[in-house]
Order: C-alpha cells, then structure tokens, then sequence
C-alpha cells in the first residue's frame, strides 16, 4: 500500500487541533460578524447595519436554544419521503446492474483478484453515493423556495436549524439506508466472487529445489478459476500452497485424500505496526536513498553490494506483545540494472540491531532473503537468533533481552547484489501484529465513505440555503474536485509544481515556452503577471486548505490492500467531517436566516 | 354616487382600543424590490400604516400589483421591509416565535404534494411540536371539519383544487392560531365552497380569532369583513369600517307603513317638520364594487398618497 502522507499521531494530532480550534473560532466568527455588517452596512448604513447584524445574531442564539428535535426530525422525514419520490433507488439500481455486470469488464486473470474486487465495488459505492447526496442535498431547499412549499414551513415555529439539521438528517438517512445496503452485497459480491475450489492434480513428489535443496514433497493443484498453485507438503498429513493471485490453501489430509482447503489470506486486514525509515549510503554514512529516475519519488532505492541500508526503527517492541518473535512484512520494489537471472528474486539481507550504541550486542546476523516484486513477503523473525560480537565470536541471542533498547530494535535492510537496487518508501516494511477480522474493516472503509456522503450532503444543503439548484451542485461539486485534487493544489501554490498560475501558464501556452525555461516577457511584466498570479493562488490555497481533503477522506486502498483502517485514523476523520458539519450548517443557518424566501 | 362620498367617508364604530388588543400593526411599512444590483425595481410598498385589532376581519383589497400580498409576507417574516416595522402580537415579524400562535392559509396551496391529507396535517402538526396524541385528535377534527374523511389517505396530487384549498385551510388551523391570515381564501372554490368558507370566517370570529384576508373577489369581502384596507400602487387608499365606507350619506331613505295617499303628500311637509312615525330612516349603501372602482379610477386619474379614514 502506499501511503503518502504519514499517519499522525492521534494524541500529537487532536493536540494541535484543540490548540488551533479556539484561534479558528474567533477568525471565523470575527469574518462573519465583518461580512454580515459590510452587507448590512452597504443596505441600510452603518448604524442600522450594526444593530441588524446584532439582531440576527441575537435571534441566531435564540434559534440554536430553541430547536426542537421533534421539528427537526420531522423536516427529516420529510425529506426522507422527498428522496423515496425523487426514485432515490434508482441509485441503488444502478450499482446492483454495475455488480451483475462487473464480470464483463473485471480482469479475471487479474495478479491479485482480491484487490481488484474490493477496489471496483468500494469505488463504485463511494462514486454512486457522492453523486447521490450531491443531487439530493442541492436541489431540494431550492425547489421548496420555488415552489413555495417553503411558505407553509417558515410560518410555523420553524427554525433554520431545523430546517438545515432536518435536511441533512434526512438525506443522511436515505444515503446511510442506500450504503448499507451496498455494504452487504458488496461484501457477498466479494466474498463469493474470490471463493474458488481446487483439487490435488496428479501425485506429490519429492522434489529438490534450490531453495530447499534437501527436497520436499510438492505437487499441483488443478486448474481453476484461471490460476493453479504449488503445493508444499510440510508432513505427510498437512501442507500448504504457494501464493497465487494474492492467496494460497490449506492442504490437509482427510481419510486417504489429500484435500485443498478454501482460499485463505485474499481478504486481509492486517493490523501493522509502522516503524520510521532512515537510509544509510553506499560507504554506510547516513543519507539518503536514490532517486533511479522515477518522476514519482515516493520510494527511494539502495545499491546492492554496497554499505547503503534501509534501516526502520520500531518502537514497542517487547516480549510481552511477540512472545516468539514477530512476522515482518517487506513489499519492496527491485530496480535492476542489469537482468541478471529473471526468474529469480533478488537477494537481500534482513539484520535486526540494537539502536543503543553502547549496547555489548549490535547487531544479529544477517538474514538473507529473495525480494519478491509486486507482492507481500512475509519473514518471520524468530525470538532465538543467531549474533556476531564486538568480538567477533557468533553467539545465540535472544531478540528482546539482547537487540532491543527500551523495546526499541532496528531492521536494516540491505540488497546483496551488486548493480541491483531495493525502493523502499516508509509504510514498505512494517511489523505484523495479527490479522483483523476483514469484515469489519470492510465496514470502517464504508464508514470512510459515510463520512464523504455526510461532507457532500451539508455542503450541499449549506450551498442551496443560497444559491438556486443548478448552482449549488455546482459549487458541490468544485468543493469536491477541489477535494479530490488537494495536493495537486498544494503543490501548485507552494512551487513544487513549475509553471505558475494561471496568467504564466497562459503565456507559456501562447509562446510556446515549457515550463522550465524562465518567462520571457520582459522583467517588469513578468515581476506583473507574478505578483497576480501569487494572489490568484493565494486566494486558492486558502479556499482548498478550507475544503474537506476528499482523498484524504477514502480508505478504499487500506481496504483493498488489505490493511486495517487504523482506528486513530478513523476517529480523526470522524472529527474532522463532524467538524465541517457543525460551521457548514451554522454558515448555512445564517444565509437561511438572512434570506427572504418569498423575493 | 357622489364621488366625494368615499373619499369624505367619516369616522364611525370607532372604539377605543388598548395596545394590547392590536394583533397586527405596521408601522410606516414600506417596500422596495430591488435587482441584483441594488437597483430599484419596483415600489411595492410605500409607508403603511395600519393596526388589526384582536377579534374583528379585516380584509386587504386592492388589484393585482397594489401591494397585498407584499404585505402579507412583510407580516409573515417572508420578506424583509426596506424601511418600517411589521409587528404581529408586539413582536417584529422576523421573530419565529410569533408563528406559534399564526395560521397562514397561502394565495396557493403551496402543500407537499406526496403526502396525503393525514400526512400533511401530522407533519405541519409536528412542526409545531405538538405530541403525537394532541396531533393525532387535531388532525381527525380538522380533516372532518374541512369534509375530508374520504380522501385523507390519497395524495394530494390526486386532488382537485377545491379539496387541496380545504387541506391548505385546515393546516392553517392545526395550531389552533389566534391570527389567521388568509391569502385569497375563496379562489378556486365552488359557491357551495365559498359560502362554505365565509361561515367558517365568521365562526373563527365568534370564537375571538382575529382574521386577516386579502382578496380581490369585493362581494366576499363585503360579506365577511369588519374593516377593510384599499390598496393601490403600494399606496393605502382607504380604510375603515365596511358598513360606514358603503354608506351614502347625502342621502337618506323612508320607510313607512300605513299611509294613505294624501298622507303621502302630506308626509314630505310633515317629514320637513319633523313628524309621524319612521320605521326607518336610513343612508343607502353602495355596493363595495362601487366604492372599489371608484378609488381605483380616482387614484390613477390623481395618483399620490391620499389620507384614508380614520378606522
């Protein structure tokens, strides 16, 4: 899985948002208080625009005290019975045809079917979903004031809470009742889909092989479901098969027959534990890795038959938790200058050091391994092994007394083939904790997806409190884009895209310069255009750092991966999308509020 | 009919009325439609003022553009005014909380056409959290009240547009309202219809409801309202009561019975000495179609704000 910005700290993380909650607060009240006056101001002077401004925020108080939940549940149903009319269930109709269908057009020799299908039916949901609220929370609050349904409402005790809260509630319903839904079948549509039999196909031989040269039994299983595995006995009586398609069987003899279990490890949910990564060069000092000329520079390499090291420190790591050692999960790219023997993964060495330098035990000896490409490898790293001294002599070790410090240890990683490299990024190599239970984190990548139907919904509501229905799914919609492609934006403003902004890139067009070259124009032209198109971007960044982080939001890899969704990660996007709820809604209470729905 | 009549109209019924038995009041009400760019568009509303006071019908006239409707929804808080105040039982019309005690039948049954009959008067019922079981009674009362009983479980897109107006008047009374304001309440009903809602009208009245209507339909007025307010352009042309400004007060008439034919001769002389026995002794009244199209031509012959009478 690639996971580009690191996971926070919860703890670290809530800190600084507490801290920065009560500054947002005040700005944020501060710029309504100032626009709602110069608006007010601009109507009806400075005095009255004041005392104006002051009575809307005095009614606001009164508003928020007073909300009923009866009122605001019954503004739900309502919109619940408005989805049930606008057919909502055609959405739903939809991505049942897209799973009948999904045959067709899914990849059914695929390398890893299990990732394919969780992918394809996450994304298919989240997409279907998005646009569902998208259309639902936009159009509704403006057709009411069309048709002036809205009249019959605003003359009884209704208030804009309620009228907003309702709605979103409402929407939330149908679009939670839709997800669910999706969710279960979903989940069938996967689980059933990857289920697949095998049998024994002709006889279990001994056979030799260069990785275990004193022989073992091993055999084929027939051909189905468009692969067939290798069989490793480990005794006459179970075995185990390689792994195809991202998973492998359990082989056990039952009676006088060898039976080939069901698929085993395809719909993973792994709980890791994630250590910090350093590289070492190739003469051993501490640098970085390198770049083998990947425009994506998420993961860096390191030499083979050099000194330069991969080195991931963990934390946390004791007895107690791995009483006989723990399953080290390595999913490293191999960059080969040279083709070397194709079939055959390259080798590499796993070391586990102790991190404190003063320690009478460094260092274990190294464990060497074949990287397997495009898929997990999984070592397990047992708790006896095998050290060198400071003097040199080899002796046996045991992993949590001797090599770690404050249960902190080192793996270094190194490539032990010379002109071939490792790339390696940060959540490459990570400790197995165990395995959770898949279905569950299948739920919490729906749950990510809730939390985008909720964000969609209230903007979207907040949007039609003023703008008519077109608009407002328009306006949806850029928050969405702009969510989706919040790096891209990032990156634009902060310079580490080339280019510039706007007024540059146009004149780049125009005159046919590429985006290195420096801007031909003159020095007080080019000094014009960017001063304009810093603002520009200005403008930009704030309104996308105001924005949901869409992509952010979407653990649809983690679940297709087969990583579990950890929950701090879960509990910061909940605050997170709870958090543009309760100013989306206030901002939409006050344009509501402040706005004649019979003009 | 003199013209002088209606605009000489004098001050009668008054009462002497204490604040708190005004229920609507506006004071200098005005309103300015304004485009997107602040720019004036159209004058709908200029100065009101006006007070309705707790018990009586009081009915806004006035053609088509003269400024009703934009008054009704100053008084209801869906419009802001451009200068002025709207004050509903002493509150500002953009208090939520005075619509507790408001009913509003709108020009148009402006209801959720999805729902049924039952449905929508339980949800306007919710809206003003009313428990489930007061709900439950006030609604079988109002659906039987406005002669529903058997269409209450089909929606109201299947009705015809008599039938959604009984449903309109019926959520317009599910809070039990001290106020009603009506907007047109007689269009689209058949005469059995809208003489249905006049007596209804009226017994709102005898049960000390005040009932705030704006129509165009004279005769429905003139049969039901207390007091009436003419508006034109935005402009307050008239007000007063209904029985006083269709007075003809240059004229009186004579009943009498019992007179042979020379006492009918003689009877103008005796009249002229104050004598014999009146059995009545009456102004006439025009018809409010009359005084209506009179205002009307007279304000665009001489168009400017004109001081209405005083009740």
């Amino acid at each position: 899985m690639t996971l580009e910005n690191a996971i926070p700290n919860f703890a670290d993380w809530i800190f600084d948002a507490l801290r920065f909650l009560p500054i947002f607060i005040v700005v944020f009240a501060a710029a309504g208080f100032f626009i709602g006056f110069l608006v007010s101001a601009v109507r009806r002077g400075p005095v009255e625009g004041f005392y104006a401004v002051a009575q809307v925020i005095g009614s606001a108080v009164v508003d928020i005290l007073n909300t009923s939940i009866r009122r605001t549940l019954a503004m739900a149903m309502l919109a619940v019975q408005e989805s049930i009319r606008r057919k909502v269930l055609v959405a739903f109709a939809v991505f049942v045809v897209v799973l009948l269908f999904a045959g067709w057009y899914l990849d059914v020799k695929s390398d890893n079917p299990g990732r394919l299908y969780l992918s394809f039916v996450l994304t298919s949901s989240n997409y279907l979903v998005l646009i569902l609220a998208l259309f639902l929370s936009t159009f509704s609050l403006p057709t009411d004031i069309k048709n002036r349904t809205i009249y019959t409402i605003v003359t009884k005790p209704v208030r804009g809470t309620e009228i907003i809260l309702g709605r979103i509630i409402g929407f939330m319903t149908v679009g939670t009742a839709i997800l669910v839904a999706m969710c279960l079948i979903s989940y069938m549509f996967v689980v059933r889909g990857l289920n697949h039999e095998h049998q024994v196909d002709g006889e279990i031989q001994l056979t030799s092989t260069e990785l275990s040269p004193d022989g073992s039994l091993q055999g084929l299983t027939t051909y189905d479901a468009h692969h067939r595995h290798t069989i490793t006995m480990f005794d006459d009586v179970s075995g185990e098969t390689d792994v195809v398609m991202g998973h492998h069987h359990a082989v056990e003899k039952v009676g006088d027959e060898l039976v080939v279990g069901p698929p085993q490890g395809a719909l993973a949910a792994r709980v890791v534990r994630r250590g910090s990564l350093r590289f070492k060069d190739r003469s051993g000092k501490p640098g970085a890795g390198v770049n083998v000329g990947h425009e994506w520079a998420y993961r860096s390499y390191i030499e083979g038959g050099t000194l330069a090291a991969a080195v991931w420190t963990f934390d946390g790591m004791t007895a107690d938790r791995y009483p006989d050692g723990f399953n080290l999960e390595l999913n490293l790219r191999v960059f080969r200058t040279h083709k070397g023997n194709i079939e055959k993964g390259i080798l590499g060495s796993i070391t586990i050091r102790n991190p404190n330098t003063g320690a009478r035990i460094r260092s274990s000896e190294p464990i060497s391994f074949a990287a397997k490409e495009f898929s997990i490898d999984r070592q397990f790293i047992p708790r006896e092994l095998k050290a060198i001294d400071s003097d040199g002599t080899v002796s046996d070790v045991d992993l949590f007394e001797d090599l770690t410090d404050q249960g902190q240890l080192e793996v270094w990683i190194q490539c032990s083939e010379r002109g071939q490299y490792y790339g390696m990024a940060e959540p490459d190599v990570y400790v197995l904790e165990n395995n959770g239970n898949f279905a569950i984190n299948f739920m919490k990548g729906f749950i990510g997806i809730w939390l985008q139907m909720l964000m969609v919904t209230t903007f979207g509501v907040g949007f039609s409190t003023f703008l008519s229905g077109p608009v407002g799914m328009l306006a949806t919609l850029s928050t969405i884009v702009v969510g989706l492609f919040r790096q891209f934006i990032i990156d634009l403003v902060s310079g580490t895209l080339e280019g510039g902004g706007p007024i540059e890139a146009l004149i780049r067009v125009l005159t046919q310069a590429n985006l290195q070259v420096d801007l031909d124009i003159g020095r007080f032209p080019t000094l014009v255009v960017k001063f304009l198109d810093a603002r520009f971007l200005d403008a930009l960044n704030v309104i996308t750092v105001s924005l949901p982080d869409y992509a952010g939001f979407s653990t649809t890899e983690f679940v297709a991966t087969g990583f579990n969704i950890e929950p701090s990660l879960l509990a910061m996007q909940v605050i997170r999308a709870f958090t543009y709820f309760v100013f989306v809604t206030i901002i939409g209470y006050f344009f509501l509020k402040t706005r004649e729905v019979a003009a | 009919m003199s013209e002088s009549m209606t605009a000489d109209a004098p001050s009668e019924g008054q009462e002497e009325t204490s604040a708190s038995d005004v229920v609507v009041e506006t004071r200098n009400l005005s309103k300015v439609y304004r485009d997107f760019w602040g720019r004036q568009k159209v004058n709908a509303l200029k100065a009101l003022d006006l007070e309705v006071k707790q018990g009586e019908i009081f009915g806004l006239l006035g053609p088509n553009g003269s400024g009703k409707s934009t008054t009704i929804k100053l008084l209801l808080g869906l419009l802001f005014p451009t200068s002025g105040q709207a004050l509903v039982f002493n509150k500002d019309a953009s208090d939520v909380s005075k619509n507790e005690r408001i009913g509003y039948l709108p020009e148009e049954s402006y209801l959720y056409k999805f729902l049924n009959a039952s449905e929508t008067l339980d949800f306007y019922g919710r809206l003003f959290d009313m428990p489930a079981d007061v709900r439950r009674d006030r609604v079988n009362e109002l659906i039987s009240m406005v002669g529903l009983e058997g269409a209450r479980r089909r929606q109201l897109k299947e009705y015809s547009k008599g039938m959604t107006r009984r449903v309109g008047l019926a959520q317009a009374l599910i809070n039990d309202p001290e106020l009603i304001l009506l907007d047109e309440p007689t269009t689209g009903l058949d005469p059995i219809g809208t003489r249905e809602m006049k007596d209804l009208i009226i017994k709102l009245r005898e049960q000390g409801k005040t009932v705030l209507m704006c129509s165009h339909l004279l005769a429905d007025v003139q049969d039901v309202c207390d007091r009436i307010a003419i508006l034109h352009r935005g402009e307050l042309k008239e007000l007063g009561r209904v029985d006083s400004l269709l007075k003809v007060r240059e004229v009186t008439q004579l009943q009498a019975q019992g007179l042979s034919k020379e006492a009918e001769e003689e009877i103008r002389a005796i009249v002229a000495k104050d004598g014999g026995e009146l059995l009545s002794m009456e102004n006439p009244t025009t018809t409010l179609e009359e005084l209506f199209l009179n205002i009307v031509t007279d304000s665009e012959a001489r168009p400017g704000r004109r001081a209405p009478s005083d009740d």
